[in-house]
């Protein structure tokens, strides 16, 4: 799964597009995600421009 | 039929407001649900936004809506030489994304259409199978149901409720630029926009400087998301935006000592369109829907374009109580045989160029002049490709996909 840098996030949505299973959306002022849904593809941080997501162990 | 609205738009962007506009202007009543605090906040673009086809479409920008006026554009290759190309394309403006937004709305509010920020829509309301209506969560409440005939989705690059609805409304990472932008202050410009070419300064993609007013300019850079390592927080050794962009700024004897007044970024959609825009009760319109020039990541005017033939559909659909797929088809139609043409060729051209070395690129920057750009951009390659593989022979076989 994965963890945003909500410090350094500027909520511009790009790892939710390219998100494959809608693990990843704008609510509110931030990006939540949903970890059970998350197959730990990557395509979000290699996607993000702000260098904010990373791969963590599945708790 | 106790509907609460005609249709029921997710997203205040250019493609919602514009269609917002036409359908309440034809007597729809229209409901937007944005689920931003702000309109246009934040912003995720270049502000880029040619004056042609906008003007074509009876609109006209108050003044406060942009920052300055472009006059055209300058082509830098790798080399650093320079095409300098003014025509009656390349006039355009730079806006100010947080004002124009907010005005295109406000221009739909005075049709009568209706808005409400804050409001995020979390599902669809499904009666028998078929779209009905949505869900909305407001403040970050408990979400309640809003029952429309016709929903909307003109979410931009998230498309979250449209993939809900059974399109496939996401991108690959090949079909996606990974953006990251300044706004700097001081910048001296000509009012033309400077767009920066090569390998090394932004893999399959450019940097980007567009002129703002009082020698203000973003200064950005967009380059393939696949082209990016997926290592971030560690190692890097991949192409990273961030990195890419301040490599050129400290190479750039102006721009190395300007101030940062703003960061942004954002992804865009280079690839096409996605496959199929409609459902019984549903239309996807804008960058949702992945209708975004492949050149050059630019989405604003294709939106309002589509914003408006959407809505055209729509009246029609609302007039004869036929809300079905086959009806709503008819605006995917207009629009694959209209602007989809275009984008059809730019997008092949995205492809081919890709395919291109820096050395290539200086070659082909060497040989054609601002007006083989003019015939370029209208989809015309053929003259353009023969003076350029004149000179050297071996681009025919990258180049050859533009004229067969």
């Amino acid at each position: 799964m994965i963890e945003i840098n909500h410090d350094k996030c500027i909520q511009c949505v790009g790892c939710a597009s390219v998100c494959p299973v809608l693990a990843i959306e704008l609510v509110g002022l931030r990006m939540k995600t949903y970890p059970e849904k998350c197959i730990s593809c990557k395509a979000c941080i290699r996607a993000c421009p702000a260098d904010c997501i990373k791969l963590i162990e599945k708790k | 039929m106790d509907y609460d609205y005609d249709i029921i738009i997710i997203g205040g962007g250019p493609a919602g407001a514009s269609m917002a506009r036409i359908a309440a202007q034809n007597g729809m009543s229209v409901m937007i649900y944005d689920k931003r605090k702000e309109l246009g906040e934040p912003v995720r673009c270049g502000e880029g936004l040619g004056q042609r086809e906008v003007l074509a479409q009876g609109v006209d920008l108050p003044r406060w809506c942009f920052s300055t006026e472009i006059l055209g554009a300058k082509v830098i290759a790798p080399n650093g030489k320079s095409i300098t190309w003014k025509s009656k394309d390349t006039k355009g403006w730079v806006l100010e994304r947080k004002m124009f937004d907010k005005w295109l709305v406000e221009l739909a509010v005075e049709k009568g259409a209706k808005v409400r920020t804050y409001s995020r829509v979390t599902d669809l309301v499904k009666k028998d199978g078929k779209i009905d209506g949505v869900m909305v969560s407001q403040w970050g409440k408990e979400p309640f149901e809003v029952r429309a005939p016709l929903v909307v989705s003109a979410e931009g690059m998230e498309a979250i409720v449209a993939r809900k609805a059974g399109l496939k409304a996401m991108s690959t990472l090949y079909d996606v630029d990974t953006c990251y932008q300044y706004e700097m202050k001081p910048y001296n410009h000509e009012n033309l926009i400077e767009l920066y070419f090569g390998n090394r300064i932004a893999p399959r993609g450019y940097v980007w400087i567009f002129p703002k007013d009082a020698k203000k300019a973003n200064v950005g850079i967009g380059i393939g998301a696949h082209l990016t390592n997926g290592k971030k927080g560690g190692n890097v050794d991949g192409a990273e935006p961030k990195r890419l962009l301040d490599e050129f700024i400290a190479g750039n004897k102006e721009l190395r000592d300007a101030s940062v007044l703003q960061d942004f970024g954002g992804v865009i959609s280079v690839g096409a369109p996605i496959d199929s825009f409609v459902k019984d009760g549903f239309m996807c319109i804008g960058t949702a829907a992945r209708q975004v020039d492949p050149i050059h990541g630019g989405g604003i005017a294709l939106a309002m374009e589509t914003g408006i033939m959407a809505a055209g559909v729509a009246a029609k659909a609302h007039s004869r109580k036929d809300y079905s797929e086959r009806m709503l088809k008819e605006y995917e139609n207009a629009w694959r045989s209209g602007p989809g043409k275009k984008m059809g060729k730019r997008l092949l051209l995205r492809k081919v160029m890709e395919e291109v070395n820096d050395d290539d690129l200086n070659h082909i920057f060497n040989t054609i002049k601002d007006a083989d750009l003019q015939k370029v951009m209208e989809g015309n390659f053929a003259g353009p490709v023969a003076k350029v593989v004149a000179g050297r022979p071996q681009l025919l076989r990258i180049l050859k996909a533009l004229i067969s």
